[in-house]
């Protein structure tokens, strides 16, 4: 082939011949009409496409495309209304599989008769906005079958009463179902869903009324779930199987709507197996059952979650308000740890680590923890008892666990400044009686709380570390200087304490032996001499000191005592009896301190150096004391406790709740200075709002004694009422 | 070649043409005509009668339908320099 020579001609439009015979479009149309009749009877074999197509596109060419159509519509129809007859006509169980068979070959039938027709569907039917024909003949399958009076009652109820077989547990034909579902859609959304899905849906709410009404009358909360469960599996494996899958969330819903939400009161109440009974008995399976289908209910969580908010609320009050429980405070914050723990696992395993419920958890806790005004003190007896004892032999891992755990406690109080009190006395016991397990434990708590509480809190717990550390140095520097002096007679270790850092203790001087005092006054001159310009005082009721005795048979022992104990043991180196006015009148000793040191050292059976008359437990006014002879052990060393009140007592309780009030004072002063300099002019409840958010980490104040604070720097002129509105209170610079 | 991979169209005059099927099926009406679901006598015989096309045209066709299966379908081996024209004549048309 050449490239085409350049030829000027002209295409003419083809020309048609032109029908001269009137009863052309009668005669092509019979044509057609004969194969569409053949092709419904499965005689297409006959029949030539060619001519056909051909006979079809002369018509339309022709200007008979209304005919064609009309004539397609009608004979279609007529051919339809006979396949009707013929569904209407079988017999029960082959309705849906003879539906089913000629729904198939319809579809056959008007895929051949499309192709044949292919010209019209291509050119008349757009240029005329009619009805392609695919979708005419759906349209007519539609009117004439499947809404024919008599089939389509009887196609819906066939189908629902399937379902229901299924759902009773009988085997059903599925795939027939999925082919006439599948027709349903063919048909058009408009048609599944009208025909089919809507009669379907109330059909399931009524079924799953009826049995959620059942099982919930005879089962418990557990089992309802199960099988609650099992039947939302089974619809949803249902739509996977024969369903539009945009009936799954339809389906779904009815099913939980009838079978939770219009129980779920009911269910997560019901006694001896409700949703209290499961955390109880920390059945996780059941409760992540429940926890996953009520999360399918719009309320259901927050129902589950109500209820568990209660109940723990309700154990925890029970804990930290029951007196029996409130002896050993140890074990008091171990019940809380425990309870937290439970709930812990609970929303991890089976709550699918919700963060609401966490939140639920954490406020319920911080709601009962501080319904206990002891709680803060309890939480630092806890650590204490941890940090004197409890960690030894445990790994650094366990510690950190332990020590978070606290944390975590810590947390939920509100009254964080009372917990501080209270850690640093308890911190300053073991410090300064070397009782302290770990320092790598106690500076991580103090870096924990630092984080928690910012600097300010912790900044004086850090500063009885630091004095700890320094003491050491200037004991060296001491000895180093003193020397030869201090071979003979007792030797000293001093622990010099900054005021302010220490918690306060009332000075109750006592009279120290001569022998120590010749020592402390030693000190005194050197640590005078080497930091001008401060002020020492002896802290006798914190100390320690080792004696050595000799007792009746001459055997040896070393007794560990305290400052006081140490005191009282001194003087019966000159005397074998003393009463007690008389031991009272050397030592100085406050009469409480004095008596639980007397009862330690006389009554306590193994440790008894002393001999009290008369024997009995109390020690009163008028006894009289001996040094114990008789006295054996079989240790060398003798350890001699004070009987000390581990629990505060009532009175001092009330001390350090007075204590504590007195330091909150400033501090809510400084709150309100601070916002009223930013803000200059506020209203009373505004500025009690501010102070509660500005402490809030540490404590929660009281309005009233915010009042308070606000009159009294009224009163120092940092602030002032405005003169038109006594409300307002104005910042004077 | 295997008959059923080939199909025969025939002219007015009766001609012949045995070409693949494949190439056949470049036009569209052919392809519904062979692949219709029921099986007409087209697809049972493997042959098309046209009555109304003449042999010189229908001869044309099928080349048309070999070229257009070698050049206007393949994008793969399309070449600007190798590509060959159908050339139609325009006395064919009138």
């Amino acid at each position: 082939m050449s490239a085409p020579k350049k030829k000027n001609f002209q295409i003419e439009a083809f020309k048609h011949r032109v029908v001269v015979d009137p009863k052309y479009a009668e005669k092509t149309w019979k044509i057609l009409e004969h194969a569409i009749h053949e092709i419904y009877n499965h005689n297409a074999s006959g029949l030539s496409f060619e001519e056909l197509y051909r006979n079809a596109y002369n018509m339309v060419l022709h200007k008979f495309g209304e005919k064609l159509y009309s004539g397609l519509v009608s004979t279609m129809t007529a051919h339809l209304k006979e396949i009707a007859k013929h569904i209407e006509s079988t017999q029960g169980g082959l309705f849906l599989e003879e539906l089913n068979r000629i729904w198939a070959e319809h579809n056959k039938a008007l895929q051949m008769i499309r192709d044949i027709l292919m010209y019209m569907d291509r050119t008349f039917i757009p240029s005329t906005h009619k009805t392609p024909v695919h979708e005419l003949g759906l349209n007519l399958w539609r009117d004439n079958i499947i809404h024919s009076s008599k089939i389509h009652k009887r196609l819906q109820d066939t189908l629902l009463e399937l379902v229901q077989h299924e759902r009773t547990g009988e085997v059903i034909n599925r795939g027939l179902m999925r082919n006439v579902i599948q027709m349903l859609m063919d048909l058009g959304s408009s048609v599944y869903q009208e025909d089919f899905e809507k009669p379907f849906l109330d059909v399931s709410a009524d079924f799953y009324r009826l049995e959620s009404q059942q099982y919930i009358e005879c089962c418990d909360c557990g089992d309802y779930l199960k099988k609650a469960e099992k039947r939302l599996i089974e619809e949803i494996e249902r739509v996977s199987h024969y369903l539009d899958t945009k009936s799954e969330p339809k389906l779904t819903n009815v099913v939980e709507k009838e079978m939770i939400e219009s129980h779920m009161h009911r269910l997560v109440h019901m006694e001896n197996s409700g949703l209290v009974n499961m955390i109880v008995n920390d059945k996780y399976e059941d409760l992540g059952r429940m926890y996953n289908l009520f999360r399918r209910v719009s309320t259901g969580l927050a129902l589950i979650r109500d209820v568990m908010t209660s109940h723990i609320r309700e154990i925890g009050k029970q804990l930290v308000t029951d007196p029996e429980k409130l002896k050993d405070p140890v074990d008091f914050v171990q019940r809380l740890l425990d309870e937290k723990d439970k709930h812990d696992k609970i929303i991890s395993s089976a709550f699918n680590n919700d963060k609401t419920f966490q939140n639920a958890l954490n406020s319920s806790f911080e709601f009962f923890i501080n319904l206990n005004p002891r709680s803060p003190e309890f939480i630092s007896l806890f650590v204490d008892d941890k940090l004197r004892k409890g960690l030894k032999g445990v790994t650094e891992e366990d510690v950190e666990i332990i020590l978070d755990k606290v944390m975590m406690l810590f947390r939920y109080l509100q009254e964080k400044d009372v917990f501080e009190k209270y850690y640093k006395q308890h911190l300053a016991k073991r410090l300064l009686s070397g009782k302290t397990v770990s320092d790598d434990a106690e500076r991580s708590l103090i870096v924990k709380l630092k984080t928690e509480c910012g600097y300010q809190f912790t900044s004086k717990l850090e500063g009885m570390f630091t004095d700890m550390k320094t003491s050491q140095d200037t004991m060296q520097g001491f000895h180093a200087a003193a020397g030869a002096d201090l071979a003979e007679g007792p030797s000293l270790t001093v622990q010099v304490l900054t005021t302010g850092s220490w918690p306060t203790q009332s000075v109750n001087t006592c009279n120290l032996p001569s022998e120590i005092l010749g020592v402390c006054d030693r000190f005194k001159t050197y640590y005078l001499g080497t930091h001008t310009g401060r002020r020492l005082s002896w802290q006798t009721n914190m100390g320690t000191a080792d004696l050595k005795a000799t007792f009746g048979k001459g055997q040896k022992h070393e007794l560990n005592v305290s400052t006081y104990q140490m005191c009282i043991l001194m003087l019966f180196n000159k005397a074998d009896r003393m009463s007690y006015k008389e031991i009272e009148q050397a030592t100085e000793i406050p009469a409480s301190d004095l008596k639980r040191c007397l009862q330690s050292l006389a009554c306590v059976k193994g440790k008894n150096v002393l001999r009290k008359e008369p024997m009995s437990k109390d020690i009163a006014e008028d006894d009289a004391f001996y040094f114990n002879d008789k006295f054996s052990s079989k240790f060398y060393k003798v350890k001699i406790g004070t009987v000390v009140a581990q629990k505060e007592s009532e009175p001092e309780k009330q001390e350090t709740r007075q204590r504590v009030e007195e330091d909150r004072k400033p501090q809510i002063e400084a709150a309100i200075v601070r916002i009223m300099k930013s803000r200059r002019v506020l209203d009373h409840n505004n500025i009690v709002a501010e102070v509660t958010k500005q402490l809030q980490s540490r404590f929660l104040p009281n309005p009233v004694v915010i009042k308070k604070r606000i009159e009294s720097l009224i009163e120092r002129e940092f602030l002032e009422r405005d003169k038109t509105d006594r409300k307002l209170y104005r910042y004077l610079a | 070649m295997k008959k059923e991979d080939t199909v025969k169209l025939i002219s007015r005059e009766g001609f012949e043409f045995i070409i693949d099927k494949k190439a056949a099926m470049v036009s569209q009406t052919i392809r519904n005509m062979l692949t219709s679901p029921g099986s007409f006598a087209e697809t049972e015989h493997g042959q098309v009668t046209f009555p109304e096309i003449n042999t010189t045209i229908l001869e044309k066709i099928c080349q048309y339908f070999y070229w257009s299966l070698q050049y206007a379908r393949s994008y793969l081996t399309f070449n600007i320099n190798t590509i060959n024209y159908c050339y139609v004549c325009p006395v064919l048309i009138s």
